[in-house]
């Protein structure tokens, strides 16, 4: 049978199969009590849960206790086992399911002596766990000084942690001890009998202790179930950390960094998220600083990341996050070390070296002057590299390696789009002659792969676009007297203008203003006028009164022309 | 005062109807929380007056009184007494959960547990989750114990020993006569006559604390001499701690090495040599130290305090010299002690 099948055929008892099992192992667990019993009990414990789960939805679908003692002979023997196990007793959500498990079975009126005995006996356990009365010396002084139970246990627990993070602190692992056997054995063991207490508060401090704790030993490091069970925590969001602790959960959790990677880019790229949230979003994950202090992780966000892009070239809002992310990162990284760029290629190792300090040089610590170079020289290097990369394609056609390293000088260019943004502002104030290498940066950003060479195409659409922005902006220049000879008779400017204004697909307004800003600005109010009269009478004279539209534009064009600005 | 001994009076009986009464089947979480809240109210009481030897009759008084007449309606009920009031709410809540009528209702919500790590500890006047919040508490510790290593003294030993410098020092705040301090103190070993062991680590613990104050450091030296006031205490303590611990003693106050190096030369002074098995031994009990335990003593002395290696030495050999001056085996205690620490 296929596990599928195994599993509907036992769908109502489960529990009686696996009955004998689990009383196995609580036997066991409570016969020895080393690290090894304690990685046993971790590893189990997601099970248990589930296994405990099912009981309590069976013992409470049966109305009588007795009932479901004869259904499940052992349940008495398992349930009490299990609570006499502090690793059990200890994780709330087991803790909580036994004691549910416990109560259940308890009958308001119980029928027969069988029910009758049952009572008693959880009444005694469940006495026995909550109170000390049983404790013997230990707890007898405490009662004689009336401290209450609760903040007796709770100042021991305290005083334990402490002690704990104290004799953890102190512990060395020298490389050459080797041989000795060194004391990061106990620190395993330690993160191995702490996995029940993930969730606990007063612990808190001794599971970021141990997740800060140097592990230099090769032999021994934090136990896979610890990290494990951190993970779920922290996906449950169910874990108290400061701030080093969870920088240092990631570094040794690969699961739980991807995970936050992956939040940050849902909830930063969110419909509604706009780029103050999305900064604001990414410094407080701490994502940025966990990168400055390890280049490890760095590495894994930026392969991540890395992966995204690919998927979503163009995206805006993802770019966005990436520009976002770097800034902050970069930031940390400068409060961490005074020369951050000496160590940027071990944070970029696949990107262009020469293409690092230049592109994460910010532009506020440029003079205004140099931008311009600077990005004409940022543009040049970018459009060699596509070049020789060309050529490597065209000559190689078998070579199948693609355009990695023209991707990786994109991916730095999304990273520091900061530059991009520069670009597109000096574009308004380039001329026609300068303008190319700043328009080819930016046709780049935005297509970066030259796939059946429309770059060359691209190019021009987008020259043609700053063209007629350039003019549409700048209309006011339009008849500014020009330094060219033979220059041109204002008059056929001015004409041409006129007869746009009143035929030309722009509103009424708009067209009144352009008009009256270039007439102004040249001085040559009375011309337009009579440009404008003369026309209204060849208008006159075809006849066509008819176009009522048309004769409102002069009039307005002529109110707006003899209007003093 | 009148109000607070009817108050007192009252919540005895309602701690007397927790444990015996049928009535609790009707109780429902308001009620329980209003006990709960009573029993704090006694806590507090105690807490306030249990040092002002009036009041303390007075109330006292009180007790007998309800105690006579709830003696009287119920014959199982067991007298509550000055010093129960101080833990009120433990008390409550073991009756309850030893009251067989107690309704289910009222279990699962003292036993509630929340799963997640929302539910910390610091909402004290919540009954609800409470039962479960001191298994998780218990649970912990009993978890965490294990991992301590070797223990100087222990972390329960630790915490009881805090707290016992803590009472010590607020019943000699609270009154000039020291009489009543040594009243508190021998109460306390009074009761564990049995339990002496287990006292000694916190003796030691509660000597060993950093003291932040004047009052503190004067409740450690009345804790000093009532020590030494009493041999039998200062014996039991040396025998069942651990060298380092007594060297940690010895090296933090000097009354204490004083006593503990003139206890280790009786001892020496006690001591036989059985030919049969090539040993020193400690004439008066079989269960006092050994030999070698001895050594290990001086040894972790000599340690924490390397000034007196010297002194105890030269005193050594002058024994030694008195006894004959000999160089063999087994003629001088004092000898095979140097021979021993030389090693």
């Amino acid at each position: 049978m296929t596990e599928l099948q195994v599993q509907q055929t036992t769908a109502h008892w489960p529990n009686v199969q696996e009955m004998p099992f689990w009383l196995e192992k609580a036997i066991a667990w409570g016969q020895t009590d080393t690290p090894h019993t304690w990685k046993d009990i971790s590893l189990h414990l997601k099970r248990l849960r589930d296994f405990l789960q099912q009981l309590l939805t069976e013992i409470s679908s049966v109305s009588s206790t007795t009932e479901t003692l004869n259904r499940l002979p052992l349940l008495g023997q398992l349930l009490g086992r299990l609570c006499w196990n502090p690793h059990v007793t200890a994780e709330g959500a087991s803790r909580g399911l036994l004691l549910q498990c416990l109560l259940a079975l308890y009958s308001e009126h119980p029928s027969n002596a069988v029910e009758g005995k049952a009572n008693q006996w959880i009444q005694k356990v469940l006495c026995h766990l909550a109170t000390d009365e049983e404790d013997g010396a230990a707890v007898a002084l405490m009662k004689h000084l009336a401290v209450p139970t609760k903040e007796y246990h709770l100042n021991v627990l305290k005083k334990m942690v402490t002690r704990i993070q104290e004799s953890i602190g102190n512990s060395q692992c020298s490389v050459s001890s080797t041989n000795k056997g060194c004391s990061c054995g106990s620190v395993w063991a330690a993160s191995e009998a702490c996995v029940p207490l993930i969730t606990c508060p007063e612990a808190s401090p001794l599971i970021g202790a141990l997740l800060q704790q140097q592990m230099t030993c090769i032999r021994e490091g934090l136990s896979e179930n610890f990290l494990g069970a951190l993970h779920s925590a922290y996906s449950r969001c169910d874990l108290l950390l400061d701030e080093q602790a969870v920088v240092s959960l990631w570094y040794q959790s690969l699961p739980s960094l991807e995970e936050a990677v992956l939040n940050l880019l849902a909830s930063a790229t969110a419909a509604g998220s706009t780029p103050s949230k999305v900064e604001e979003q990414v410094s407080k994950s701490l994502l940025p600083k966990a990168c400055a202090q390890h280049c490890s992780v760095f590495l894994v966000v930026n392969d991540i990341f890395r992966t995204v892009l690919k998927q979503t070239e163009r995206n805006e809002r993802v770019k966005n996050v990436f520009q976002t992310f770097t800034k902050c990162f970069f930031m940390e990284l400068s409060r961490l070390q005074p020369q951050p760029s000496a160590s940027l290629k071990a944070f970029f190792p696949q990107s262009p070296p020469s293409l690092l300090i230049p592109l994460f040089t910010m532009p506020s610590e440029m003079p205004q002057e140099s931008l311009k170079n600077h990005l004409m020289w940022v543009s040049s290097s970018l459009q060699r590299l596509t070049e020789e990369e060309e050529d490597e394609e065209d000559s190689d056609s078998g070579n199948i390696r693609g355009n990695h390293k023209v991707f990786e000088a994109w991916f730095l260019l999304v990273q520091c789009a900061y530059w991009v943004q520069v670009a597109v502002q000096l574009l308004v104030t380039s001329g026609p002659e300068d303008c190319g290498p700043l328009l080819w940066l930016l046709t780049f950003y935005h297509h970066p792969t030259n796939r059946w060479h429309h770059r060359a195409s691209q190019l021009v659409q987008a020259k043609a676009a700053w063209d007629h922005l350039y003019s549409l902006f700048s209309t006011v220049a339009l008849l500014a007297p020009k330094p060219q000879q033979p220059s041109l008779a204002p008059s056929l400017t001015l004409n041409l203008l006129v007869n746009f204004a009143t035929f030309g697909q722009l509103p009424q307004s708009t067209s009144a203003e352009i008009t009256q800003k270039v007439v102004h600005q040249s001085g040559l109010q009375d011309e337009a006028a009579r440009v404008l009269s003369s026309l209204r009478l060849r208008l006159n004279d075809r006849g066509s009164f008819a176009n009522d539209r048309v004769h409102l534009r002069i009039e307005e064009l002529h109110n707006t022309i003899k209007k003093p600005m | 005062m009148e109000a607070v001994l009817k108050n007192v009076g009252r919540t005895v009986e309602l701690l007397a109807v927790a444990a015996h009464s049928g009535v609790v089947n009707e109780w429902d979480e308001q009620t329980v929380t209003r006990a709960f809240h009573w029993a704090r109210y006694c806590e507090h009481i105690y807490s306030r007056f249990h040092g002002n030897p009036v009041i303390r009759g007075v109330l006292e008084k009180q007790l007998q009184l309800t105690n006579h007449s709830l003696k009287e309606a119920l014959p199982e009920y067991n007298a509550v007494s000055f010093l129960d009031l101080g833990r009120c709410q433990d008390l409550l809540l073991l009756w309850l959960l030893n009251n067989s009528a107690l309704p289910v209702s009222i279990m699962k919500m003292l036993f509630e547990t929340k799963a997640s790590a929302d539910s910390t500890s610091s909402n004290y006047e919540d009954v609800r989750g409470l039962c479960s919040q001191i298994i998780q508490c218990k649970s912990a510790c009993t978890v965490l114990r294990p991992l301590l290593g070797v223990p100087t003294v222990g972390a329960d030993a630790e915490v009881q020993g805090e707290m016992l410098m803590e009472r010590l020092g607020s019943a000699l705040s609270q009154s000039s006569d020291p009489l009543r301090a040594e009243d508190f103190l021998s109460s306390v070993l009074q009761e564990f006559e049995v339990a002496a062991e287990h006292l000694c680590p916190v003796i030691a613990a509660a000597l060993l604390t950093t003291t932040d104050s004047a009052a503190q450091t004067a409740s450690q030296d009345f804790l000093l001499d009532w020590l030494q006031s009493r041999r039998g205490t200062l014996q039991h303590v040396c025998t069942a701690l651990p060298s380092k611990v007594l060297a940690d003693l010895a090296k933090r106050h000097q009354k204490f090495r004083d006593a503990f190096c003139k206890l280790l030369k009786r001892w020496a002074s006690e001591m036989e040599y059985r030919v049969t098995e090539g040993e020193w031994v400690h004439a008066a009990t079989s269960s006092a130290v050994s030999f070698q335990k001895m050594t290990e003593h001086y040894l972790a002395l000599f340690e924490a305090c390397p000034s007196l290696r010297t002194e105890i030495e030269d005193e050594l050999n002058a024994r030694r010299i008195a006894d004959g001056d000999f160089d063999v085996r087994g003629l001088s205690v004092w000898g095979d002690i140097l021979l021993a620490l030389r090693k």
